[in-house]
């Protein structure tokens, strides 16, 4: 049963978009995957409205006091398995935010997190092929 | 109209409150040093008689105490006109300008959440911006603020 689970995921992962007080630029560079230039959607990735319905989360921004509860909230919501991929540099490490009063670390702390894409903003085509490895490495 | 700052604002200022001290930064910028009493009035008078905007306040932790600047504008000649006072940190409060500025509410909030400075008369003091578990007496942007978030619990863990 989770290889058919897995199928499922591979073949057309829909994803939920979570912005966890991130600054927007790679919130943008997300919205910018769907646009025609790149169009996920032939691919089969949807962005969805719930993290219900969702077989990966993509999280932006850096982890603080007051994200944390929420982005564990949407976590546990998810059906799992489910992919869990950073986007940008805050979340791999806290980027310029590390020294704050607010900020708790990376988001492996406290969730699985399966890629993380390193840039600030990250390119549409770096996270195409973030999430591209995501899927291989699950076979 | 010019400009910049007009002498005859200056001037009632100055017989009003002689205790304010006037440094003029730039022709469209002033500095009005005033004691920690004087504020709240001479904010009133700039606000009521004298039809000026309030922008913003802002404080900010110095080696002599916490100042803070409110920050008014007169529009027609495109000015500032900033309030600075002094407030010593062993007696770290001052009157809330929120009586007749509602628009300085959640400022005042703000700093008194992460400066900890007590704004007498403000109608709803509680912490803004920070997490609902975060110590009221730790306000992390004063100098002696030695990263004592690092202790603390967190709420939530998987």
């Amino acid at each position: 049963m989770a290889n058919a689970k897995l199928w499922g995921l591979k073949k057309s992962p829909w994803v939920f978009h979570v912005a966890a007080a991130s600054c927007n630029n790679c919130d943008i560079e997300i919205l910018d995957l769907l646009t025609p230039r790149w169009d996920v959607e032939r691919f089969g990735i949807v962005l969805v409205g719930s993290p219900r319905h969702a077989d990966a989360l993509l999280i932006t921004g850096v982890l603080n006091r007051k994200s944390l509860p929420r982005v564990i909230d949407v976590y546990e919501q998810t059906p799992k398995p489910c992919l869990v991929i950073g986007v940008g540099s805050c979340t791999c490490d806290n980027h310029i935010f590390a020294p704050s009063y607010n900020v708790v670390g990376p988001y492996d702390k406290y969730i699985p997190v399966d890629v993380y894409i390193p840039g600030c903003p990250p390119k549409p085509e770096a996270i195409i092929i973030g999430v591209v490895k995501a899927l291989k490495r699950l076979g | 109209m010019k400009k910049e700052y007009s002498e005859e604002i200056l001037q009632e200022i100055a017989e009003k409150f002689p205790e304010v001290e006037v440094k003029i930064h730039a022709p469209r910028r002033l500095y009005l040093r005033t004691p920690r009493e004087e504020v709240y009035n001479l904010a009133e008078y700039m606000f009521k008689q004298k039809s000026f905007r309030f922008s913003i306040a802002t404080g900010i932790d110095t080696r002599e105490g916490i100042e803070i600047i409110y920050h008014f504008t007169y529009d027609e000649s495109g000015t500032y006109y900033n309030i600075k006072t002094l407030i010593p940190k062993d007696d770290c409060q001052i009157k809330s300008l929120t009586t007749f500025l509602p628009a300085a509410n959640w400022i005042e909030r703000e700093m008194h959440e992460l400066l900890g400075v007590d704004f007498i008369g403000h109608p709803n003091l509680i912490p803004l911006l920070m997490a609902d578990d975060w110590p009221a007496d730790l306000h992390p942007l004063r100098r002696d603020y030695a990263n004592e978030h690092e202790k603390l619990k967190l709420k939530k863990k998987m």
